[in-house]
């Protein structure tokens, strides 16, 4: 079953049954992780495309109803491991809300919240053009894109110890405050991004190489895209300007002035075009929170969720309690069940999460953008070439960390 | 091999901060059949298992491995039902590098210490840490 | 110790989603499995175009044992902008499935995006879904026994679960098992205790 598919040339499929079964991956340079693609083909073009997932399956929500509620945000962030601290976020504000304390966050920490959401959305927009070009062959934007990316994995690592994964957002606020020298580094970052993404563009959007290879592939009509249920930069490349952060706002994305970029072809290109603008997007909060970044309090006051400030725990008993308790019992969460829907890079990334009222999530049911995103290849890929699916898969970005979970 | 996050920071060594290339391990073959040296990047899911295996089974010999991060070495973080705890129950390793996903620094160091390997010409096994 | 080993406080409670605090998350609709697949295409011809995530839950001391939830979304089927979607309506379903011959019909006719999504929720809970075109395990292997996200499923595997933990993880001076406050301090002054009194003669 193909819902429409895109039949664009139809004499490329011969017509005496000569169809062979191919299986591209799961060990494959362009599928961008563990994707098994079986193939019919004909020569070098699709009949039928059939994804084979799971080939990275953790059991990731298993093992978070197993752990404290602040430990699985360790385990989520393995999740879509390219933007950590966005599968972060959205744990976060899930829990928070069921916790009734979205009010109570420090201003600073959802401005922090806000900056680290939007350079982690960079830093993963860079491994896909970085990757995308190298599965075009354009193998030098790959090395200008990781260089980019190195700045925002310094700041990571600057503020929570680690490149990826750096286990800052938590329940509650954000774990530390930015430490000295983050500012000036951030500044350089936001001097150093419009010629990178001159540079870019430069080396991409005119090419004609890179325009042949991504125009009029995998063109997604909005009826389809709806039906398939993609979101992200890839529902927007069909027209339809869904996202997140403007639908249902969050971590005050509503006071911050972007655009939400948008083309009408749903071809890989428009992808393409999309994610490069919203780059620049991005850049554009991460200025604006810079400009207007608050002094205050990076964690919530609320001793019962945050363990108290370390200077206080030799002094006083209460904070010594509380702090004991916390680290080896955890909080607990109030029954209820809660949807939390961020805008992560590849689309609307959800958490439905559930509690029974203990110190650990009853279930933890993400809503992975990648999943959805990705069987649209079925009906995106029959009369295309094989390399027209390698362009397929690039443009959609997934991450099989999410897929396959 | 590159399955997960630790993948990522394999693609870092490669990039122009850490460059592998100048260790002389600059081409990443996509195929086994070509390659010396296999760096298992990442959670082994109980599917991809046989998978791994198959593909060490059709690297031509001399062959090494490096078990880049804490999933590949021992099943890391995820002590549960769909991962392999340490992809040395399935292919023998030489040496293993830990972190979370380790440093590209690591890896760089697991590649000279599998070149040290090599000059002197024993296997490493579990005596052999980044 | 790690978590995993200290026995979980459990909350008190059997039916979360029935005892939610007031969140405005979404607007909330339960069904039977009989009237679900009509309510589905009748909402979908009301204009929720989009099916953003279908999941299950178990709760096995709650009468329907199984949640399925679906999230939909209403969204245009032709080009809009920022400013025509304004907020669009979320909604989500709950149906719940009983333990025994747990079934449900199938959506994919309805979104063609259900497919992978209600293979998942075969694979790790054991609904099976009537009328999907290729209902089979997606994330793990396909010759795999038993549904692991259900709460009877040991987090290590079954396999696993029987043999026993490396010998480094067994030493400590507290049970495994135990609760974290109470018996270390037992435990701290029995070795004490034994100490001192192989020290006395």
């Amino acid at each position: 079953m193909s819902f429409g598919g895109t039949a664009l040339r139809p004499e490329l499929v011969s017509q005496d049954g000569n169809a062979m079964v191919l299986s591209m991956g799961p060990q494959h340079p362009s599928t961008h992780g563990v994707l098994q693609i079986m193939l019919e083909i004909e020569g070098e073009s699709i009949l039928k495309a059939e994804a084979e997932i799971g080939y990275l399956h953790t059991g990731i929500e298993k093992t978070c109803e197993n752990l404290f509620w602040s430990q699985a945000q360790t385990a989520i962030e393995r999740m879509d491991y390219l933007a950590p601290s966005s599968n972060a976020l959205c744990y976060a504000l899930a829990v928070e809300k069921l916790l009734g304390v979205t009010d109570d966050i420090p201003e600073r920490a959802t401005q922090i919240r806000v900056m680290g959401a939007e350079l982690t959305r960079i830093a993963s927009h860079c491994v896909w053009l970085g990757t995308h070009g190298i599965d075009l062959g354009a193998l030098s934007v790959f090395f200008y894109c990781f260089d980019l990316r190195e700045n925002i994995l310094d700041l990571q690592e600057a503020v929570g110890g680690a490149r990826m994964h750096p286990n800052h957002f938590r329940v509650g606020g954000v774990q530390a405050d930015l430490p000295e020298g983050y500012i000036e580094r951030l500044d350089s970052l936001i001097e150093k991004f419009p010629g990178r993404m001159r540079d870019l563009r430069t080396l991409l959007q005119a090419n004609p190489i890179l325009q042949d290879r991504l125009i009029d592939v995998g063109i997604l009509t909005p009826e389809e895209a709806v039906q398939w249920s993609l979101t992200g930069p890839s529902l927007r490349a069909s027209g339809i300007a869904y996202d997140v952060r403007k639908a249902f706002p969050y971590c005050g994305y509503e006071n911050y002035r972007f655009d939400v970029p948008t083309r009408d072809d749903g071809d890989s290109y428009a992808r393409f075009l999309v994610r490069l603008d919203e780059m620049e997007e991005s850049m554009r909060i991460v200025e604006q929170v810079r400009k207007e970044l608050k002094p205050g309090p990076v964690m919530i006051d609320d001793t019962k969720i945050a363990p108290p400030p370390k200077e206080t725990i030799a002094l006083s008993m209460e904070a010594l309690i509380h702090h004991f308790k916390i680290m080896t019992e955890g909080f607990r969460v109030p029954p209820g069940d809660v949807y939390q829907a961020v805008e992560g890079p590849r689309g609307e990334l959800g958490y439905y999460i559930v509690s029974d009222g203990g110190n650990r999530p009853y279930r933890v049911r993400t809503r992975p953008p990648s999943l959805y995103n990705l069987q649209a290849l079925k009906c995106m890929a029959p009369h295309n070439l094989i390399a027209d699916l390698v362009v397929m898969i690039g443009s959609l970005d997934p991450v099989f960390g999410e897929v396959d979970r | 091999m590159g399955l997960a996050c630790c993948a990522i920071e394999m693609m870092s060594v490669t990039s122009a901060e850490y460059d592998i290339a100048r260790l002389g391990s600059e081409v990443f073959r996509a195929s086994p059949r070509q390659a010396d040296l296999m760096i298992v990047s990442g959670r082994v899911a109980q599917k991809m298992a046989p998978v791994i295996k198959r593909l060490y089974d059709q690297m031509a010999d001399p062959k090494w491995v490096i078990s880049m991060g804490a999933c590949a070495s021992s099943g890391g973080m995820f002590d549960n039902y769909a991962i392999v705890q340490g992809v040395d129950t399935i292919v023998p390793v030489d040496v293993y590098v830990p972190g979370c996903p380790p440093t590209p620094d690591g890896l760089l160091y697991a590649v000279n210490l599998i070149q040290q390997q090599i000059r002197e010409g024993g296997r490493g096994g579990l005596l052999a840490r980044a | 110790m790690p978590s995993t080993q200290t026995p979980s406080i459990t909350g008190p409670a059997i039916d979360p989603p029935s005892v939610r605090p007031p969140i405005d998350d979404a607007a909330i609709e339960r069904l039977e499995p009989a009237r679900l697949h009509a309510r589905l295409a009748e909402l979908k011809a009301a204009g929720y175009t989009m099916l953003l995530d279908l999941g299950a839950v178990d709760y096995p001391k709650r009468a329907p044992r199984f949640d399925v939830v679906y999230h939909l979304l209403k969204l245009p089927l032709r080009k809009a902008s920022v400013a025509e979607l304004a907020t669009p309506q979320r909604l989500r379903i709950l149906c719940g499935v009983s333990a025994d011959g747990p079934k449900l019909p199938t959506v994919t006719d309805l979104w063609s995006c259900a497919d992978w999504a209600e293979r998942e929720v075969f694979d790790l809970f054991g609904v099976v879904f009537e009328g999907h075109p290729d209902l089979r395990r997606i994330q793990m292997p396909n010759d795999w026994e038993g549904h692991p996200l259900r709460k009877d499923y040991p987090l290590r595997g079954p396999a696993r679960e029987r043999s026993p933990r490396p010998a480094f993880a067994l030493k400590s001076n507290v049970q495994a098992g135990t609760p974290p406050s109470g018996r270390t301090l037992q435990a701290l002054q029995e070795q004490i205790r034994r100490a001192q009194s192989e020290r006395r003669p």
